[in-house]
């Protein structure tokens, strides 16, 4: 198990550096048009080809992959975070704050997080610039994705309040805040690593499902949901390297649930 | 009675508070206080007056509202299906309803098909790491692609609901069954010569009921949101479409019922296991 999991880390470290390093060995950007060469099938010159638009794949499938590998994880500190705050003062506080906090969790828990996200979504303008449209579908993921760590941090933080140590640090007339920075969190940073981990592949494939409804990064920005959007509607059987994205994704996703702590072997 | 009422008041908690989202959402968005109809040059000056009306309608107007039309029935009016939401509902529900239990119980049996075996013979390596690899599989691809790739398949709607829940449910009820095979009372019901059938159905299932139970809730949310993709990936005429459909259209209105509806059904489908997972436990 340790091997895959090795595997997996050195796979996402090839991709990540592929990715960030696209500028240096992508030959061409990912909006530049070839306009003598539309859906062009795989070529030395374009190894998985080219869209309606005369666009390498190959581009933007390395920028796409960039947008997602990139934005997922900050996206799941945000939630993390999020999480920390809200679960750690509800742990803490108890009474009404743990309640109130606790009652907003299962309300966003007791919604399916995708139709969470296309109301939220849908909220918002439709029609806005690319880069605002990251920026909105990784806010989106991260604002809305707090809900289940916040109910794990508010166990563990419940947990802590009544222990020895703890005890014994208030005892001793150490303030609440230094209480809560020097013992609390970097107790509970285990469990937000977890929770972190978990996060990012479903961030990435909430991310590709929402670009495949048409509701996700808008165009030309490329990323995983906007390319495989591309497939609907395509010959795939006779058209296989449009699956390309779909194999990047299930690697990528596969490979970072590999590398989930879990009870029975952690990280 | 005591874990009941609260259970109950839960949910009405989540209709009222879905109701104070929906006016918030509908009056706050985005452009809310531009309507195009205005600039009809053929609307008449009560269909003006009353698209203005409603424009400074306050948030405790729209509230108020709502939940009187609520109380009669009356969930409001999509705009962009031209049709009351209460129909739409009615007309759209039947498909999805089917659906849904249809892929529920297939992907609960194949889970639990696949993952008997990985729970009773918990050295067996190979079944362990294949199995675990295709439930990996699946969970690496997003919802929208399974319903593509079996469409291109000419599979039905219900398999990928199927395919999605599935691995889910094997990889809980594999650690579960797991725990639930090395038990004492099962080794010596097999020491006395049991046959392995029996020791499933009256060891092992009835001591893993209470989690199953409990899965089973979350295993509702699941299929309710890989139907959204799905409906619209195969085009099914059923809520998840329309409430892709709302959402490419912003009828805010439409959209907030549906997640209303689909609270409600969880947060029931919830509180029901909870309570069974209590009597059971």
């Amino acid at each position: 198990m340790n091997r895959i999991r090795a595997v997996a880390i050195v796979f996402l470290l090839f991709v990540a550096m592929a990715a960030l390093t696209a500028e240096l060995w992508v030959p061409s950007s990912y909006e530049v048009q070839f306009r003598t060469a539309f859906d062009a099938a795989p070529s030395k010159q374009f190894p998985l080809g080219t869209d309606a638009l005369g666009r390498d794949r190959l581009a933007r499938l390395i920028y796409g992959t960039r947008v997602s590998l990139l934005l997922a994880p900050a996206a799941a500190i945000f939630s993390c975070a999020t999480a920390a705050l809200l679960g750690i003062s509800a742990g803490w506080a108890g009474g009404f704050a743990e309640v109130s906090i606790m009652s907003a969790a299962d309300l966003f828990l007791s919604v399916p997080w995708m139709l969470s996200l296309l109301m939220v979504r849908a909220w918002l303008p439709l029609n806005v610039s690319p880069v605002a449209s990251v920026a909105i579908t990784f806010a989106l993921l991260g604002a809305l994705g707090w809900a289940a760590p916040a109910r794990v941090v508010r166990a563990a933080a419940g947990r802590l309040k009544t222990s020895d140590f703890i005890l014994i640090a208030e005892a001793h007339g150490i303030a609440r805040w230094r209480v809560l920075w020097r013992h609390v969190v970097p107790n509970l940073m285990p469990i937000l690593l977890a929770q972190f981990w978990i996060a990012v592949p479903v961030y990435i494939l909430a991310e590709t499902t929402l670009g495949m409804l048409g509701l996700g990064i808008a165009e030309p920005l490329p990323s995983w949901g906007g390319l495989l959007r591309e497939i609907e509607g395509s010959d795939v059987l006779s058209h296989l390297w449009l699956l390309a994205p779909a194999l990047l994704l299930a690697a990528v996703t596969g490979s970072l649930q590999l590398l989930r702590p879990r009870q029975d072997n952690p990280l | 009675m005591h874990r009941i009422a609260i259970h109950l008041a839960r949910i009405v908690a989540i209709v009222f508070l879905s109701g104070v989202v929906c006016a918030l959402l509908v009056q706050f968005s985005p452009g809310s206080n531009v309507d195009e109809r205005e600039l009809n040059p053929k609307a008449g000056e009560g269909s003006l007056q009353a698209l203005r009306a409603r424009k400074a309608a306050t948030v405790s107007d729209g509230v108020w509202r709502y939940f009187r039309g609520l109380s009669r029935g009356d969930l409001g009016y999509s705009e962009s299906n031209n049709a009351s939401i209460a129909a739409l509902i009615v007309d759209r529900g039947p498909a999805t309803l089917r659906e849904i239990a249809e892929g529920l119980l297939g992907g609960w049996l194949l889970g639990l098909a696949f993952a008997i075996p990985a729970g009773r013979f918990a050295k067996a390596s190979i079944y362990d790491a294949l199995s675990a690899a295709g439930a990996g599989f699946l969970l690496s691809l997003p919802a929208a692609l399974i319903a593509y790739l079996c469409l291109l398949a000419g599979a039905a709607p219900a398999i990928i609901l199927a395919l999605v829940v599935a691995p889910r449910i094997f990889q809980f009820a594999k650690n579960l069954l797991r725990q639930a095979y090395a038990a004492a009372h099962v080794e010596i019901a097999r020491a006395r010569g049991i046959a392995e059938p029996r020791i499933l159905f009256t060891h092992i299932l009835p001591s893993a009921g209470p989690q199953l139970i409990a899965l089973a809730a979350a295993s509702l949310s699941i299929a309710i949101g890989a139907a959204i993709p799905m409906e619209a990936i195969c085009d099914v005429p059923g809520l998840g479409r329309l409430a892709w459909q709302a959402a490419t259209a912003r009828d805010l209105p439409l959209l907030v019922n549906l997640t209303m509806l689909i609270a409600i059904a969880t947060s029931s489908a919830a509180a029901l296991s909870e309570i069974l997972s209590e009597q059971r436990a």
